[in-house]
């Protein structure tokens, strides 16, 4: 009937202009999408788009990675280096000479007035392979301090220790691939849909061709859990209760897989031992899941074929979270699914580069998946660098959660934070505020000038961000893929590796060691670093990983091949001398901060698939920030009808460390006696954490603490989330 | 072209091998045959005089969203806004939601939607420019943000709020069904970018590879009997009895078995109804250039054909007054319908671009309203210039007579047809508080009402007081005539809005809660003017020293009534749009963050005030 106009006007559609599209690898998550990015003649990045030869995304993108060329030219970005004298004063903008001098001077002066270690560098996992390792030679070889980690601690640290504790050292065993051959995925503590969107995809078209079922283990009905076979909603921090009480069915009806057990592992009789505490009568009055369920779960995993585990931050961020992943592990090592295809325990990383900090930073070690334990790997490496063995010290030092009591005692005089902000990220920010006043010098090395941090900064160093520099990241199947300089560093930020380079040249340690300018000389030395170990990139070079799209490690030189290894661990070999993997009892304690009368409520939280991280990028994204551009919380409807409370009004939270104003989100997502709050806003969550620390990572428990809700003036309450949100 | 790189993936690539012939309402799914003249054109992309080489280049097309797999990720809207270049307050699609269930067995379905390039778009028969065509290529109906003044009537007419009007630039802008990427093969942006198996798209009625329903509706869909979207849908997940928005809609949706699909009813959210004031909210509204404009033509239309007609009607006092204040009385007409277009006209988003309204006169009611009022004032000008030459001897000649009668003519005409089509258009099947014979009634009553108010006050100030008093027994009938007609229509309005349920009933809800207090005001005084009014019937209390008082009382009674009454008008109206989000699309939120500043910041998507 209708075509409307007879003379129809030319269609107008969006162009860009786009000249040229650049290859790179996205900065957000460690799903590891490769993304190219369209520039304009002019050289300015305008659009986003998944590299459809990509194995990792196959062209697809998620919300954050459409718009990431957005995030050079974002509101708050650095410019200028700037120092001042004391906190209470106005920064100055200088040079990066004069900034640079500062920094060395100072860092010189504390160590030399309260000892090597009493200078800390927190770092991140966000910087670019190269100089995570340029980082780790900077801190471990010419300032020499222990007390160097990264903020890792506060996301992988507990699979990390788990995968060290089961197998003999870090490094997932899997990858995306399993997902095509599994028959069965259990995901404890993992929201993908949420947190990974492009491996949840992937998981979804494998099963969408062949059905195989999926259990989501989560304390929150979140889109994952709706969608899986089975919902198992476990009281929170009660993980190694399920996982053992699975254990305890797999091993009492037979189901295990000697042959495998015998072969490849040690200390099964111990596991035995503890698990048949777990029985699932007695577990299921802790975790909250009935006996028959646990069961079923136990037969179908071990009665499957292939069966995978993928966990998340629901098993990192607790107090047991690196036992959660030895659970895991051990789950795995019993029915034998570790190292083939569709059988495997994949951690799901965070940071887009939280592999990279593992592998080559030195953060907990020495790079290479190297101890500083270990005589041997000491000295291998300082030859490399061409110190005396015993400037390295002989084990590990603090972790960032350490770090900061450290601060607060005395003992740590001054901090060096590089592209982390532990004023929004860590628990119980109102101590690390605390924290912060006491430093004699806080240098804050950012790609975002508003980052919270500067507000307690002596000296901060403006830096370049993601594709304005060039490297490589792994991603969480092991996969090193390539990220190449899109467009200049903003203004007068520069890359990280050179404020590294630089900074060296202001110690006369540094002086004896080399710190190659560009990145591929960097990489190099880590190739030649990975000679011969798990880990062995030796067949990569940053041309190579651009054409394939990233290669998984391990793939050393002359191995023929233009891939890397699929799966770890294949032959059944594990990193351990005896080359068997350690099956570890794990007897439970909960010494979490449970739901009382004086707090009622559990605080678990989690992100947000529009945002990342502190939103220091994705806050200023308005195309990403729109979806939740302020704090709120989900509350359960009875819950809020008992306290008086009602859908969008404002409430306070209130835990023993803090409070937080919150906008309520009423919903059945969440049980009765939970809330939730998304973890990305400033001054907000982390007010109320409490973060007790797991024995074995140091990682913070931020999914279990207890609240109670108090109602506010509802005007006061939305001018305070204003004054909040500068961002 | 479009560039199709080397790697495009294969899920990029349409499908379609077969398709029907006819769609699910007897359509043909094939829009122009081979011979037709609409055949082989290029759509000119850009520029681009090249011709698509699809092969179901003339089929219908149209989305495939499985509600079973949407997991809200924003993937779509996101490459639907990172193609089309859109700031964060506008977007051309959206994905809302509605929850239902108890912990844990507690179910979420997410909804994402942009335009459906209906069969029978109204979008394109409302919009008086004519922005929209519907092209015989894939059958999209695409909008050109170049004709387009800004207006907003495809947005009010939209069921599904796809149209979306930028209040920065001032004018609409749509989804365009990607057709560049269309022409060579490509899904659009949003489908390639799904990440959930959610949202496929291909030739009408096809269903997509691994699914097995191409249903009409789900719950939260509006009717798709009003204009035929081309969107199918799978939702086979069994789903609680009743699903509830987040956003602050009172509108939930109700399983009904006998149906089999979800019926919207009032949702109380916020447990017992209060009734509130909101006055801010009520007359502060961006709808007020509408209130103004509808009030000064209404009256002026009232008031002139009550002077034109008065001598048939029998009003011998208003043929004196006339007579008496003749300059007075149209000068004053002139000014106040000026006042109303100007105020109408500016409210538009490309005020320049006025003369545009016209241009659809052969289907858009908005166009025959602005083309009657026109015609109207052009008229009514014409014949008060003509007939004041005659009406003051300045100059007496055939010529000028007959240039008086025509005038007259072309107002009456005029006035008629811009008075039936500024009725008309707000009969719109997606707003139904809106479409109802009340707005008849109600237009009409005021112009009874305040057509004789003016020609009583007119006629006091120019002629003086007894002027008026003469007036007033025969123009009081008039105006409490107009009154009852306004209340009975309102008692019949309230009546059907609560049987008839859904988004009606949601208003009838927010008319006694939200702004309980005005409604139940402006009730009041209209039973208080009935009886006023009355009163002033009576001989003895019109010719009395009473009248003034009363009268006084009275005129403010009226007009308050009328401004509450009309500001109620369109500030309660619930279109039959999508469920929103927590935040997107909430327009709870969306006041909030205006209201407390959060808005200031762009990146939270919401414009602020002042535009």
């Amino acid at each position: 009937m209708l075509f409307g106009r007879g003379k129809k006007n030319p269609i107008k559609i969006a162009d860009k202009k786009v000249e040229k599209w650049i290859y790179t690898t996205c900065g957000y998550c460690s799903t590891g999408c490769s993304i190219e990015v369209g520039v304009t003649d002019a050289g300015k990045p305008v659009a986003s788009r998944g590299v459809g030869s990509a194995e990792v995304n196959r062209g697809k993108l998620c919300i954050k990675g459409i718009f990431e060329h957005d995030i050079f030219e974002a509101s708050g970005r650095g410019e200028e280096p700037l120092i001042r004298e004391k906190v209470r004063e106005d920064y100055q903008t200088v040079g990066w000479d004069t900034a640079l001098d500062k920094a060395g001077s100072e860092i010189q002066r504390i160590q030399e007035k309260y000892g090597r270690d009493s200078f800390a560098i927190v770092s991140t996992g966000q910087l670019l392979t190269e100089e995570f390792y340029t980082l780790g030679k900077l801190s471990r070889a010419v300032i020499g301090t222990n007390n160097y980690d990264g903020n890792t601690t506060l996301c992988m640290a507990s699979a990390a220790s788990g995968y060290k504790r089961s197998f003999g050292s870090d490094g997932p065993p899997g990858c995306y691939d399993d997902f095509d051959n599994t028959d069965c995925l259990i995901a404890f503590g993992s929201n993908l849909p949420e947190q990974h969107p492009v491996i949840y995809w992937r998981m979804r078209e494998a099963r969408e061709k062949r059905n195989f079922p999926l259990i989501v283990v989560d304390p929150r009905v979140t889109m994952f859990a709706q969608f899986a076979d089975m919902h198992l909603p476990i009281t929170p921090g009660t993980d190694v209760v399920l996982l053992n009480s699975l254990m305890y069915v797999i091993l009492d009806e037979g189901l295990e897989d000697r042959e495998y057990i015998e072969k490849h592992t040690n200390g099964i009789e111990a596991v035995e031992k503890v698990v048949a505490d777990f029985d699932p009568v007695s577990a299921s009055k802790v975790c909250g899941i009935d006996e028959d369920t646990i069961r079923t779960v136990a037969r179908l995993y071990a009665k499957s074929g292939a069966a995978m585990s993928i966990w998340t931050m629901g098993i990192n961020q607790s107090t047991h979270g690196s036992d959660g992943v030895v659970g895991i592990n051990n789950l795995n090592l019993v029915t034998g699914n570790i190292g083939k295809p569709g059988g495997t325990s994949l951690s799901i990383t965070g940071q887009c580069n939280a592999m990279g900090t593992r592998e080559w930073s030195s953060c907990s070690g020495l790079p290479g998946y190297r101890y500083l334990e270990n005589p041997k790997e000491r000295e291998e490496i300082a030859n490399y660098w061409g110190i005396d063995p015993e400037f390295l010290p002989k084990k590990r030092g603090l972790t960032e959660t350490d770090i900061f009591p450290a601060i607060e005692t005395g003992q740590i005089k001054g901090l060096w934070l590089i592209a982390t902000n532990p004023m929004t990220s860590m628990a119980n920010t109102p101590r690390i505020r605390k924290t912060l006043e006491r430093l004699e010098c806080l240098i804050v090395q950012d790609s975002y000038r508003d980052v919270e941090t500067t507000e307690y900064a002596h000296i901060y160093f403006p830096a370049a961000t993601w594709a304005e520099k060039e490297g490589v990241f792994t991603n969480t199947e092991r996969r090193v893929n390539m990220v190449r300089q899109v467009t200049e560093p903003h203004a007068n930020t520069k890359s990280d590796l050179w404020i590294f380079n630089e900074m060296s040249k202001r110690f006369t340690q540094g002086e004896k060691v080399k710190f190659p300018e560009k990145p591929a000389q960097v990489f190099d030395e880590m190739r030649e670093l990975s000679k011969g170990r798990l880990l062995d990139i030796s067949g990569m070079d940053h041309d190579k990983l651009e054409q394939q799209r990233g290669i998984q490690w391990p793939h050393p030189e002359g191995s023929g091949r233009d891939t890397g290894d699929q799966r770890l661990y294949t032959d059944g070999k594990f990193c351990y001398a005896d080359s068997k993997a350690k099956l570890i009892p794990l007897p439970f304690i909960d010494n979490n901060e449970v739901p009382d009368d004086e707090y009622p409520l559990w605080l678990n939280t989690g992100r947000l698939v529009e945002h990342f991280h502190t939103r220091t990028k994705t806050g200023k994204v308005g195309n990403c920030n729109k979806y939740s551009p302020t704090a709120f919380m989900e509350m359960n409807p009875d819950a809020a009808a008992e306290m008086g409370v009602e859908h969008m009004q404002y409430v306070r939270v209130v835990s023993r460390r803090g409070d937080a104003i919150v906008m309520a989100q009423l919903t059945q997502r969440v049980p009765h006696n939970m809330v939730f709050i998304p973890f990305h806003f400033h001054d907000c969550v982390n007010r109320l954490t409490k973060g007790l620390l797991d024995p074995h990572s140091r990682q913070p428990a931020f999914k279990q603490s207890a609240v109670r809700i108090e109602s506010v003036d509802q005007e006061e309450a939305a001018r305070m989330n204003v004054e909040l949100r500068q961002y | 072209m479009f560039p199709v790189r080397e790697d495009e993936p294969k899920y990029a690539f349409l499908t379609d091998k077969e398709s029907r012939e006819k769609n699910i309402h007897g359509k043909f799914i094939e829009l122009v045959e081979k011979n037709s003249p609409l055949y082989g054109k290029s759509l000119n992309i850009n520029g681009d005089s090249a011709v698509g080489d699809n092969p179901n280049r003339y089929k219908q097309h149209g989305f495939h969203f499985t509600a079973d797999n949407c997991i809200a990720c924003h993937a779509c809207e996101a490459a639907c806004s990172e193609k089309n270049d859109n700031p964060a307050h506008l977007a051309f699609r959206s994905v809302g939601y509605v929850e239902g269930g108890t912990y844990p067995a507690y179910q979420r379905m997410n909804i994402s939607m942009a335009c459906n390039h209906c069969d029978d778009p109204v979008c394109l028969t409302g919009c008086p420019t004519r922005a929209y065509t519907k092209f015989a290529e894939y059958g999209a109906v695409l909008q050109d943000p170049d004709i387009c003044f800004g207006c907003g009537y495809c947005t009010w007419v939209c069921p599904y709020n796809a149209p979306q009007l930028d209040p920065v630039k001032g004018q609409v802008s749509k989804c365009n069904m990607c057709v560049d990427r269309l022409e060579v093969g490509l899904k659009p942006a949003c489908v390639s970018a799904c990440l959930g198996g959610a949202l496929e798209f291909g030739v009408i009625e096809n269903t997509p590879l691994n699914r097995d329903q191409a249903k009409l509706d789900i719950p939260g869909f509006p009717s798709t009997d009003i204009t035929h979207p081309n969107i199918r849908f799978q939702q086979t997940r069994s789903m609680p009895r009743e699903m509830t928005r987040p956003d602050s809609m009172p509108l939930k949706y109700h399983r009904d078995d006998q149906q089999e699909k979800y019926i919207p009813v009032v949702d109380e959210k916020k447990g017992k109804p209060q009734r509130q004031w909101n006055l801010r909210k009520l007359l502060g509204s961006h709808e007020n250039a509408h209130i103004a404009f509808t009030l000064c033509a209404q009256t002026v239309i009232g008031a002139f054909m009550l002077l034109i007609f008065a001598p048939w009607l029998g009003l011998s006092a208003v043929v004196t007054a006339r007579s008496d204040a003749f300059l007075p009385l149209f000068a004053t007409l002139f000014v106040i319908l000026a006042i109303g277009m100007f105020k109408l006209n500016m409210h538009l988003g490309k005020p320049l671009r006025f003369y545009r309204g016209f241009n659809n006169w052969r289907l858009s009611p908005v166009s025959r309203e602005i083309a009657g009022i026109s015609l109207f004032f052009g008229g009514m000008v014409g014949y008060g210039f003509f007939a004041s030459l005659i009406h003051y001897n300045l100059l007496v000649l055939p010529v000028i007579h007959w240039l008086a009668v025509a005038s007259v003519i072309a107002a009456i005409i005029g006035g008629l047809v811009g008075f039936y089509y500024m009725y008309k258009l707000y009969r719109i099947p997606a707003r139904p508080y809106w479409n109802h014979w009340q707005t008849g009634s109600s237009f009409v009553g005021t112009a009874l009402v305040l057509g004789s108010v003016l020609i009583l006050l007119v006629s006091g100030i120019a002629s003086g007081l007894s002027a008026l008093q003469a007036l007033l027994p025969s123009l009081a009938w008039l105006i409490f005539s107009g009154l009852l007609l306004e209340g009975i229509g309102l008692l019949a309005h309230a009546r059907d809005l609560k049987r008839q349920g859904g988004e009606g009933a949601a208003s009838h809800f927010e008319q006694t809660t939200k702004f309980g207090y005005a409604y139940v005001l402006r009730n009041t005084l209209l039973g208080v003017n009935l009886l006023l009014v009355f009163l002033l019937t009576l001989e003895s209390i019109a010719l009395s020293p009473m009248a003034l008082v009363i009268g006084s009382i009275t005129l403010i009674s009226l007009l308050t009534t009328t401004v509450i009454g009309r500001a109620l008008f369109y500030v309660l109206v619930i279109p039959t749009t999508m469920p929103g989000a927590f935040f997107w699309k909430n327009k709870a939120f969306e006041e909030h963050a205006r209201e407390t500043g959060l808005a200031n910041m762009p990146q939270v998507g919401v414009v602020p005030d002042g535009h």
